[in-house]
C-alpha cells in the first residue's frame, strides 16, 4: 500500500467515524481543534484502524497524534517494520 | 407550607402507535395499536414475538449525527421529546435562567442496547477492547446529563431508577422542586429502550409476557378475561413543568396543572404486587390529600395486562372510592402501546393532559370478555367525551414502587 493510498484511508474512516465530509478532510486536518474529536473519540478510532489495518496501536501512541498525517506517518512506520523494504 | 402552583407547558412524545403528541393522540383516541411482531433483532428462537416497537422514528429530526451515534436509544427518545416539549412551550433561555431549570428523568434499564453489543464485542475481541464510551453511554443518568448538555440547564440532574414506576417519579420529584421553590422550571419524563435479545430473554424468563404471536394488536388486552401478560414497548413521555406565574408571565401556553403526587412502597415482593392492592390504595389516597381532592373524573390506570396487577389495581381503585369507583371511567394505554417499563407513566402523563385538553378519555382496547374479577368502567373499545377536572395516573413498578400522580385542568 502506498503513502496516499494509506492516507485516503484514513481519511474514509476518519469522515465516517465523525460524520465529516471526506473532501473537508486533508492531510493537515487537526483531530480535535478542527473535527472536535475529543478522548474517547481518539480511542474509537485507533481500535477502527486496528481492525482496518490489522496492528496493534499503543495508548502513548495514541496522545501523540494530532493530525491525519500523525496517523499516516505511524501507520506507514508500522506497516515497514512488518514488511521491511526488500531493495 | 406556601406550595407554589406548578404547570404542564410542554409535551414530547414517542410511542408505538404515534411519535409526536398530534400523532400519538390521534392514534390512542382512535384505539389503535401499535403492537407488531419485533424486528429490532430476530425473535425465531424466542417464546415471544411480539413488542410495541416504535417504527419510522428518526433520531436525526432531533439531533445531529455526530451526537445520534454517540447515545443509546433511550437517549434518542429523551432528546427528541425535549425538543419536542420546549418548542411547543416557547421557553426562553438566558444566562440568568439556566441554573433554575432542572432536568430529572425515569428510566428502568437505562442503555441495554449498546451495554449488550458492548458485552458481545469485548467478549469476542477482547477486554483491550472495550469501548471507552461505554460508561457515559449506558448509564441510566445520560439522558438528563446529554439533555442538559445540548439546552445548558444547569439546575438539578437525575435520574430516577424504579423499573416500571421510574417516569412517574420523576414527574412526581420533579413537581415537588418546583412547588418548594428550588427551581422554576423542569424537563422531565420517562424514556426506555428494553428490546435487546438479552434483556429480552430476561423478561420472557419470567413469564409475564403475553404469547399472542399470531395476533399482535390483540396481545395487549388488560381487564379481559383472555389476557395471557403483558407486552414490552418501547418510547419516551416528555413533559416541561413550569412554576405557574413563571409561565404566565410570559404567556406560556399552560397545557395542564400538576396537583397531586405521591409514591410508597409495597414491602412485599420483587415481582408480585400485593393481592390485595393496600400499597396501590394507600399511595392514591396519599395523592389524593396531597391535591386536597376526596374523588377524580378519570383514572389512566397501570393496567399492564397481567392477572396480578389487574386484580389488584381493581380493589385498590374500590378500596379508596367506595361505591364511587363504579362511576369513574379507568383505561389503559398499555392496552395500545404495551408496556415500555420506565417510560411508561410518563408516556401517560402525556395522555392525561391531551385528555384534560380536549375533555375525551381514550378507550381501553382488547376488552372484549370483562374478567369476572374486573368490574370497573374501563372505557372499553371507544374513546368516550367526559367532563374532565382532575384525573388520577397510577404507576406500579417491580420491586412495589409505587406512585399516583394527579393532573387538574388549567385554570
Amino acid at each position: 500500500m502506498t503513502v496516499p493510498e494509506i492516507q485516503q484511508k484514513v481519511i474514509a474512516i476518519v469522515a465516517q467515524k465523525f460524520s465529516v465530509d471526506a473532501v473537508k478532510i486533508n492531510g493537515e486536518t487537526r483531530l480535535a481543534e478542527d473535527l472536535g474529536v475529543d478522548s474517547f473519540g481518539a480511542v474509537e478510532l485507533m481500535f477502527e484502524l486496528e481492525e482496518a489495518f490489522n496492528l496493534k496501536i499503543e495508548d502513548s501512541e495514541i496522545a501523540r497524534v494530532r493530525t491525519v498525517n500523525d496517523i499516516v506517518a505511524y501507520l506507514v512506520s508500522w506497516l515497514d517494520k512488518q514488511n521491511p523494504p526488500t531493495t | 407550607m406556601n406550595r407554589r402552583r406548578v404547570v404542564v407547558t410542554g409535551l414530547g412524545v414517542a410511542a408505538a402507535n404515534g411519535v409526536g403528541v398530534e400523532t400519538f393522540w390521534r392514534a390512542n383516541l382512535e384505539g389503535r395499536s401499535g403492537i407488531s411482531r419485533l424486528d429490532a433483532f430476530n425473535p425465531d428462537e424466542f417464546a415471544v414475538k411480539i413488542a410495541g416497537q416504535i417504527r419510522g422514528f428518526d433520531p436525526l429530526a432531533y439531533m445531529t449525527e455526530d451526537v445520534a451515534k454517540r447515545v443509546d436509544r433511550f437517549v434518542h427518545f429523551g432528546l427528541a421529546g425535549a425538543q419536542m416539549a420546549l418548542t411547543q412551550s416557547r421557553l426562553n433561555l438566558t444566562p440568568e435562567n439556566v441554573e433554575r431549570v432542572g432536568v430529572i428523568f425515569g428510566s428502568g434499564l437505562g442503555g441495554q442496547l449498546f451495554h449488550e453489543e458492548q458485552i458481545l464485542s469485548t467478549f469476542e475481541r477482547g477486554f483491550m477492547r472495550t469501548n471507552p464510551i461505554s460508561v457515559p453511554r449506558v448509564s441510566p443518568n445520560a439522558v438528563a446529563s446529554q439533555i442538559a448538555i445540548r439546552y445548558g440547564f444547569k439546575g438539578p440532574n437525575m435520574v430516577i431508577s424504579t423499573a416500571c414506576a421510574s417516569g412517574a417519579h420523576a414527574i412526581g420529584e420533579a413537581f415537588r422542586k418546583i412547588q418548594y421553590g428550588e427551581i422554576d422550571v423542569c424537563l422531565t419524563g420517562g424514556v426506555e429502550a428494553p428490546l435487546t435479545r438479552f434483556n429480552f430473554s430476561a423478561y420472557c424468563a419470567m413469564r409475564v409476557l403475553s404469547k399472542n404471536n399470531d395476533n399482535p394488536t390483540a396481545a395487549s388486552r388488560p381487564f379481559d378475561r383472555d389476557r395471557d401478560g403483558f407486552v414490552m414497548g418501547e418510547g419516551g413521555g416528555i413533559l416541561l413543568l413550569e412554576e405557574r406565574d413563571h409561565a404566565l408571565a410570559r404567556g406560556a401556553p399552560i397545557l395542564s396543572e400538576v396537583t397531586g403526587y405521591a409514591c410508597n412502597s409495597g414491602a412485599h415482593h420483587m415481582v408480585i404486587p400485593d393481592p390485595d392492592g393496600a400499597d396501590a390504595a394507600r399511595v392514591m389516597v396519599a395523592a389524593l390529600a396531597d391535591a386536597g381532592l376526596s374523588r377524580v373524573d378519570y383514572i389512566n390506570a397501570h393496567a399492564t395486562s397481567t392477572k396480578a396487577n389487574d386484580y389488584a389495581e381493581t380493589k385498590a381503585i374500590k378500596a379508596v372510592f367506595g361505591a364511587a369507583a363504579y362511576r369513574i371511567p379507568v383505561s389503559s394505554t398499555k392496552s395500545m402501546i404495551g408496556h415500555s417499563i420506565g417510560a411508561a407513566g410518563a408516556i401517560e402523563a402525556v395522555v392525561c393532559t391531551q385528555a384534560l385538553r380536549d375533555q375525551i378519555i381514550p378507550p381501553t382496547i382488547n376488552l372484549d370478555q370483562p374478567d369476572p374479577e374486573c368490574d370497573l368502567d374501563y372505557v372499553p373499545g371507544k374513546a368516550r367525551p367526559s367532563r374532565l377536572q382532575h384525573v388520577l395516573s397510577n404507576s406500579f413498578g417491580f420491586g412495589n414502587c409505587n406512585v399516583s400522580l394527579i393532573f387538574s385542568q388549567a385554570t
